[in-house]
């Protein structure tokens, strides 16, 4: 449904992602985890069309979105929550949440918002806050409450777990669950054992710029063994 | 007590028009960070519009109209073409390309119209009695236009669909982008309303300043004055520092000399700085 294939990046002389492809099924959620620095965000970026020069192609359910800029991937169905600065700053909460809304074209604006706030009530207490007056937890859950409301047909949310208490990752751990249950696709970076595990079907793993190996989460028992097997590649 | 209600008048005139440009100002600087020094130019092309148009058709309110549109289209999407490709180059490019702009339309606007001035008369003649002195009629109905003018254009911002998208461009270009803002219309949406504030401005002002082909270089120090005090890319501060600024001037101008009272008006803009520096202005309020 969603697929990658041989996937550049450059960014000065340097190249950071050095032919990555991978695909996600409908419904399902997929990780991609690997040391700091590999290309795991840059990757998401070049999916979602926001670094210049790339070379691969990227396809979403027999689309060819290689061609085009950000603003028409998003409207041909994928969706971006990246790790930091993901809110418009001097807007309120519920503004953040509106824009979202807007841009599905005749969505019901109200039943957006409430979907986003049924996922993450703390929203609801603040929604006529600036978002820039969140702390950096209630950031990343604002930007991921928007992106899962616009229904995307493939979510890519970088490191969402980053950063928060543990009862916040359960939290965005059971709506990604419920996201993927309704169909949605979801490319994941993070590094938390349980998220990945119960939320994921597949991960990818990835070391200096290429993918170097498929697993499942049960595969691993434990948070170390999975961090064992990313942190020893390439070691 | 006349003198200072005629002078309170006088200032919301100057302070109005002022705002026009600045407001236009601070719009492309918050969406781009671009710093306009051509914005002074779309001032005076504003103003020849007009004088051609009321010249031909005797139609004032067709020059401000033509005025906005050919200046805010032609104008707007010229710098924009200018800008594209210096978009994520540095600064200093961006701002010697408006430079270099403004003194090619410069250097136009006297081929093509000579360098006299050129006087327009105001639609409206008629002037009321204010105590023991008359005001002219035209100029209030500048302060209404431009009252009017600015509270569309916040009102815009704040509820229209492309206003929304403007403020989003303006805090977070590449989320903005990631969710289906369509950047590159934004961007020539913002120059060309730019443009248009600053030759409506340049067109209901011509009556009062006349018209010629420096006119802009005038307004543009005293609009750059006020962006900065009125916080970069803020299109509400830049309003009300406008009137700020031309009240003090206005009122200051009755017992003082004019370069007292643009000391003192430069003071306050410092004193101004000072304190929204000391407070928060890590957020862009556009």
């Amino acid at each position: 449904m969603f697929e990658v294939k041989a996937l550049h990046v450059y960014y000065g002389k340097s190249h950071i992602v050095q032919g990555v492809s991978l695909q996600v099924g409908r419904g399902e959620a997929v990780g991609l985890v690997g040391r700091n620095g590999v290309g795991k965000t840059t990757t998401l970026k070049a999916i979602m069309g926001l670094v210049r020069r790339t070379e691969g192609r990227v396809l979403l359910g027999g689309t060819d979105l290689t061609r085009l800029p950000a603003h028409l991937r998003a409207r041909r169905g994928l969706g971006y929550v990246p790790e930091e600065r993901a809110v418009f700053p001097a807007m309120t909460v519920e503004e953040n949440l509106r824009i979202g809304a807007l841009l599905l074209g005749n969505v019901d604006q109200g039943r957006f918002l409430e979907t986003a706030y049924r996922l993450f009530p703390i929203l609801k207490e603040r929604r006529l806050q600036p978002a820039g007056t969140l702390s950096g937890g209630q950031q990343k859950m604002l930007a991921l409450a928007r992106g899962l409301a616009a229904r995307p047909t493939l979510l890519l949310v970088d490191e969402p777990s980053e950063g928060l208490m543990p009862l916040n990752v359960e939290l965005i751990t059971e709506a990604l669950v419920q996201a993927t249950g309704e169909g949605m696709g979801v490319l994941v970076v993070d590094a938390s054992f349980d998220l990945l595990r119960r939320a994921c079907s597949r991960l990818y793993v990835m070391d200096r710029g290429v993918i170097v190996g498929t697993y499942r989460p049960d595969e691993f028992r434990s948070p170390d063994e999975l961090a064992a097997t990313y942190l020893g590649v390439g070691a | 007590m006349d003198q200072v209600l005629l002078q309170l008048l006088n200032g919301l005139v100057v302070g109005l028009s002022l705002a026009l440009v600045a407001s236009g100002l601070a719009l492309i600087f918050g969406v781009l960070d671009i710093v306009n020094f051509a914005q002074g130019d779309f001032f005076m092309l504003g103003g020849y519009v007009l004088w051609f148009t009321v010249d031909r058709t005797g139609n004032f309110l067709l020059g401000v109209v033509l005025a906005a549109v050919v200046v805010g289209v032609a104008g707007g999407l010229t710098l924009l073409a200018f800008l594209w490709p210096l978009l994520d180059r540095p600064h200093a490019l961006v701002i010697l390309a408006t430079l270099g702009l403004s003194l090619i339309v410069q250097q136009e606007a006297t081929n093509l119209f000579g360098g006299a001035t050129r006087l327009v008369q105001p639609p409206i003649a008629a002037q009321i009695p204010l105590g023991s002195v008359r005001y002219p009629v035209y100029n209030l109905a500048i302060i209404a236009a431009g009252a009017l003018i600015l509270a569309a254009g916040y009102l815009f911002l704040r509820y229209a669909k492309y206003g929304i998208w403007i403020r989003a461009v303006a805090q977070n270009r590449s989320m903005a982008a990631a969710m289906g803002v369509p950047v590159p219309r934004v961007y020539a949406l913002a120059f060309i309303a730019s443009a248009a504030l600053a030759a409506v401005a340049g067109s209901l002002l011509a009556p009062i300043v006349a018209v010629y082909p420096t006119v802009g270089n005038d307004v543009i120090l005293n609009a750059f004055i006020i962006v900065v005090a009125g916080g970069m890319g803020n299109f509400r501060g830049a309003a009300v520092v406008s009137i700020l600024l031309g009240e003090v001037q206005a009122l200051g101008s009755i017992h003082l000399r004019p370069v007292t009272v643009q000391i003192i008006a430069l003071g306050l803009v410092i004193l101004l700085l000072i304190v929204r520096s000391r407070r928060q202005s890590a957020l862009v309020r556009l």
